[in-house]
């Protein structure tokens, strides 16, 4: 790994991290959320701070480069994100339509209900 | 028997007044329940002024949402049977009292509104995604639907509670698909449809076309991983 990916790595995740926090403080993102956007970039400071875990991993699974495993662990890892976000996105739709279905259909039988009292009593 | 008459209306304020007054006027004998689907036109006023019976989605959810409302409030107020209605006119109503008696007589769980039951599907590019739906049933389930895409279907009480109270039932012909492979009982009862007559079609040939890879994706590839009855 050259010295200027680590540099890189390096830069590109302490401002991650300052972002994160900020965000935090702002009260923008909850804590649950803010968990992995301070784990990933730690785990690249790591990287970049002690190439030898790179080099070490990529030899044993036959990666020439230990900068192509840097590649692929970050791919990875984004591609699971990226689907339990997409599940989270899922489940957030179903609420929002039960919660919405529920807000109409309450308003609706609440109607029907005076209604029905109204008649009884006239 | 009860039979609730579901019509999921977005932007439909041309229409709307229309389908309902025919419904009151000549149909007394169903119940009816307009789904403003959070439109951004004056369906809502209109439907309020004109004190139908309606339910006010907050928000557009589309159409498996708004019809799952509908599906709702039947489920909650014991429907026997609840029919998925057009609320732009193409539908005849006429034809669900024929359409509840195959069910009723032959213990249906869905009876579909067909165009092509005994009349043959025109030829042409309008029909293709119809027919392509129809192949990708056949092959998944051995069952002929010929009208696979029609939006007129009357589902009986299991049917409304299933969908009432599951994700993944949407108002389409790969929940059709999925349903028979489940063991439910599907049938076809020919009908006629008009053109619409204000406003809009929503679909147009790019819509159409995803529409159909949709479904035939849903149907071919999707569907098997789902278990009917948790």
């Amino acid at each position: 790994m050259s010295m200027v990916l680590r540099i890189a790595l390096m830069i590109v995740s302490v401002l991650t991290l300052w972002y994160t926090a900020r965000k935090i403080r702002k009260s923008q993102l909850q804590i649950e959320d803010s968990i992995f956007w301070m784990a990933f970039p730690a785990a690249l400071v790591i990287l970049s701070v002690f190439p030898g875990i790179a080099n070490w991993a990529a030899e044993r699974i036959g990666i020439q480069s230990p900068v192509n495993f840097i590649f692929l662990a970050i791919i990875f890892i984004l591609i699971l994100k990226a689907f339990s976000l997409s599940i989270r996105l899922s489940q957030l739709d179903v609420k929002i339509r039960a919660l919405t279905q529920e807000i109409a259909l309450r308003e609706r039988l609440e109607k029907e209900q005076e209604g029905e009292s109204g008649k009884a009593a006239g | 028997m009860r039979l609730l008459i579901v019509i999921p209306a977005y932007n439909e304020q041309e229409n709307i007044e229309r389908v309902v007054d025919n419904l009151v006027e000549h149909y007394p004998q169903y119940d009816y329940l307009v789904v403003n689907d959070g439109s951004r036109d004056h369906t809502g006023k209109i439907c309020r002024e004109r004190g139908y019976r309606f339910l006010d989605l907050p928000v557009n959810l589309g159409l498996t949402g708004a019809f799952q409302a509908g599906l709702r409030y039947a489920d909650r107020l014991d429907y026997d049977m609840a029919i998925q209605f057009d609320g732009d006119g193409q539908h005849d109503p006429g034809y669900i009292g024929a359409m509840a008696e195959k069910m009723a007589v032959e213990d249906l769980d869905v009876v579909i509104g067909s165009r092509f039951k005994n009349e043959k599907k025109p030829f042409g590019l309008r029909m293709l995604g119809n027919q392509m739906i129809q192949l990708a049933i056949k092959i998944t389930t051995g069952a002929t639907i010929k009208d696979p895409t029609s939006g007129m279907r009357l589902f009986n009480r299991t049917m409304i509670q299933e969908f009432a109270r599951n994700l993944n039932y949407g108002p389409e012909p790969d929940t059709i698909a999925y349903l028979i492979r489940g063991g439910a009982s599907v049938q076809e009862v020919q009908v006629q449809m008009r053109e619409r007559i204000a406003g809009e079609s929503y679909f147009n040939f790019r819509r159409a076309t995803e529409y159909m890879i949709r479904m035939c994706t849903s149907i071919i590839l999707i569907q098997w991983f789902r278990k009917r009855g948790d």
